[in-house]
């Protein structure tokens, strides 16, 4: 561990996640859940419900455990450690910000369902591809009535409840769109990481009132935070991954015998993993800062880009060189080390990519001096 | 002299004092980050007005003199110079002599040379490199041989930073050719006007000679000079203090430069430049991570934590981080780059092609590169 420190909570939510996903994560895990149908296991999400996953960041009266941003995030780390696909940050953080700042019996009977890890909810709020930070909805709640059009939507699948962000006659809104629904249109396509993404066509769909989670200014800062807080959890995945295919690349190296030494006593090759072990550390230093900046509200300073830069950069360039130095095995599909770097792919690309990061964080540092 | 336990205060009262106290008295004239170093009469000046005024020797325990403040507020000190724009101070003595004397030294080693440390009277330098020992220093050569009470010693040092105007030396010098090349090396003190030796400033890339070869022929070091003992100067060599090997990995010179690189930018009209903000926004954030790291680090080396693998990574990341910007201050100001003296323009008199020239060194000095690289892969991989 070395200069990373856990809290006691945060190291005993890691310890329970080790345990946990020495079983139900992993490689073996990543590929049933890839060759899956739906992209998503929910015997195992049920399961990590129980241990109070799902609901970290839920109120206790729906049956959350109530806790902060800072607990989820070694969770979050163990989980991209593991490779796990499962909706923690879409669904645990995301739509669990929206939900615990969600008003109404049907944000209560979405947030109840989420705890007990009966279903994951997704919410839909992009509308191009790519990109950084949150921009005008063009899809339009007006008289009860949804239409527009969002794309990327993630985690999706058959069984999971709809969240979707657009402007409303007083400012922005959050509704909760039944996907069967008459007018909603869905094309999905798979991801990288084995799970299935949804573009979402809303014709003119009727929502009623009591589908309404949040609106207004409330609406616009709990969008804010869901995005910040997932943006943040994403990295620390990230990050754990580019870890653990470190370590996994530094066994096969230890193993691997060329020209009468394993190929980890070269030291061309010694310091290239240097440099990647040191990408890494900066990673988990960035991705920590933006957490405490999260949780003193500071959103829109260069923490929360810089964080997702450097933890999409350290996984991509862990992936490039964990091939390398696996040699063409590495270039198999047995080798689980093409699952890391698949697995990389969608995590660095979704929630904004590294170089659209780097541009935000400069730009939110050239705009804060004047502040 | 202030008397006050300076432990004592908040952090935030301690860091108030301290800036004020740089607000009313540090020279106007040095305030020019990166390209300044105190040097000679500078930087006794500096070590006697800092002593006076209670500030000198932070890291120093109190029954010799210093402050013995927290690590946590050394590290506060560092902030504010940084924020002051202070100059750079090697202060050889203070921060790699004192040490050494304080767990190695004799109690008249120690009262001998401490307080004229402390007051600015004394200026040391470190000869440690030589022309065939540099990143593996331990195959130094300059001999000493017993004579009398004398050591007798004879060779030659290089890379000896600011030996012109220092007035004594600590020297490693070869006692032992017959065991392993680390278990014959002692540690020795000598003054600078002692007959048979010899300083020839070395003219740098920077313009600057204040790197100096030191002669030593038939050099007679009395044997009172001894620190720690005989054929144990590669051990006694490693005693540091406080926040040294932090310092090391610390993203100041990184973050000044890219103040830099930011204000060229902005009065060239480069904002708009697609190009240039890619790379300055790149630049950005290895400055940022690596503050981040270095922040998240300092406060494990506060509760007692110390990861010896990611300080070496930490300077090896810093340097490299300088190294890159002043590349790119070079980049950004474009035809001017050829330049002999190409300055920001009236109102800062920084010399950017010194900015560049100062980087270059910076990952060869205090263990390579690729030293570290190595120490870090033992440290991380094992031994190969």
């Amino acid at each position: 561990m070395g200069w990373r420190t856990d809290d006691e909570l945060q190291q005993m939510l890691r310890d329970s996640a080790i345990a946990f996903l020495g079983d139900a994560g992993g490689p073996g895990h990543f590929r049933a859940v890839r060759a899956s149908e739906t992209g998503f296991d929910a015997d195992t999400w049920r399961r990590m419900a129980e241990l109070g996953w799902t609901g970290m960041l839920l109120p206790e009266k729906l049956g959350g455990a109530e806790l902060g941003l800072s607990a989820a995030l070694p969770l979050a780390e163990e989980l991209g450690r593991a490779l796990a696909p499962e909706p923690f940050v879409a669904s645990a953080i995301m739509a669990g910000t929206l939900l615990a700042r969600g008003a109404g019996p049907v944000a209560a009977a979405l947030a109840t369902g989420l705890a007990q890890g009966h279903q994951s909810v997704t919410l839909a709020w992009q509308e191009r591809r790519g990109g950084v930070g949150i921009p005008a909805f063009g899809t339009r709640l007006a008289a009860g009535r949804l239409q527009g059009a969002k794309v990327h939507v993630p985690a999706w699948h058959p069984g999971s409840a709809l969240l979707v962000a657009a402007q409303g006659d007083d400012g922005p809104v959050v509704v909760a769109v039944d996907p069967s629904a008459s007018g909603v249109t869905l094309v999905v396509a798979r991801a990288t990481d084995g799970t299935l993404t949804a573009d979402v066509v809303f014709d003119d769909v009727r929502v009623t009132a009591d589908a309404v989670i949040v609106e207004g200014d409330a609406a616009r800062v709990a969008l804010e935070h869901a995005i910040a807080r997932g943006t943040v959890a994403l990295s620390a995945q990230l990050e754990g991954l580019a870890k653990a295919l470190w370590h996994e690349t530094l066994a096969y190296m230890q193993q691997r015998v060329q020209f009468g030494g394993a190929l980890s006593e070269f030291q061309a090759l010694r310091h290239r993993m240097v440099d990647l072990y040191s990408q890494i550390e900066l990673a988990a230093a960035s991705w920590r800062k933006a957490a405490h900046c999260v949780e003193e509200g500071k959103l829109w300073g260069p923490a929360v880009p810089a964080a997702k830069a450097r933890c999409s950069q350290a996984a991509q360039e862990m992936g490039r060189w964990a091939i390398q130095y696996h040699g063409a095995f590495g270039y198999t599909d047995e080798a689980d080390v093409g699952l890391y770097v698949h697995c990389a792919l969608r995590w660095s690309s979704w929630l904004g990519g590294a170089s659209a990061h780097r541009r935000a964080a400069l730009m939110a540092h050239r705009g804060g001096k004047g502040a | 002299m202030m008397t006050q336990d300076l432990n004592l205060l908040s952090n935030d009262a301690f860091r108030a004092r301290w800036r004020d106290w740089l607000e009313q008295n540090y020279p106007a004239e040095w305030r020019i980050p990166i390209i300044r170093r105190l040097a000679g009469d500078e930087e006794r000046r500096w070590h006697r007005m800092t002593y006076e005024a209670g500030w000198r020797a932070p890291a120093w325990p109190k029954q010799y003199g210093g402050l013995g403040l927290s690590l946590e507020k050394q590290l506060i000190l560092n902030e504010e110079m940084e924020r002051h724009r202070c100059a750079r101070v090697l202060d050889s003595g203070g921060v790699l002599l004192a040490p050494v004397l304080m767990k190695y030294g004799t109690d008249a080693q120690r009262s001998r040379y401490l307080p004229a440390i402390l007051r600015g009277e004394d200026l040391w330098c470190q000869g440690y490199s030589e022309p065939n020992a540099g990143s593996d220093l331990a195959s130094l050569r300059t001999s000493a041989v017993r004579d009398g009470e004398a050591f007798l010693v004879n060779g030659q040092k290089i890379w000896t930073t600011l030996a012109g105007c220092a007035d004594r030396i600590f020297v490693l010098v070869r006692t032992n050719k017959e065991v392993k090349k680390q278990a014959g090396i002692s540690f020795l003190l000598a003054d600078m006007d002692t007959p048979g030796l010899t300083v020839r400033p070395i003219l740098n890339l920077a313009d600057e000679d204040e790197l100096c070869e030191i002669f030593f022929e038939n050099v007679r070091i009395p044997a009172e000079n001894l620190v720690g003992a005989l054929d144990q100067g590669w051990t006694v060599a490693k005693a540091l203090l406080g926040d040294e090997r932090i310092s090391n990995g610390a993203p100041t010179l990184p973050r000044q430069a890219f103040e830099v690189l930011e204000q060229l930018i902005e009065t060239r009209g480069l904002a708009e430049d697609a190009g240039v903000t890619d790379r300055a926004a790149s630049l950005f954030c290895d400055v940022h991570d690596l503050a981040a790291l270095h922040s998240q680090v300092a406060d494990a080396a506060i509760r007692g934590e110390v990861d010896n693998a990611v300080l070496g990574m930490m300077k090896v990341l810093a340097t490299e981080a300088f190294q890159n910007i002043s590349e790119e201050i070079l980049n950004v100001i474009d035809e001017d780059a050829g330049l002999q003296t190409p300055t920001i323009g009236a109102e800062s008199p920084l010399d950017l092609r010194k900015i560049y020239m100062i980087a270059r060194p910076s990952t060869i000095y205090a263990g390579a590169s690729e030293v570290q690289r190595n120490i870090v892969s033992n440290a991380l991989m094992g031994k190969s």
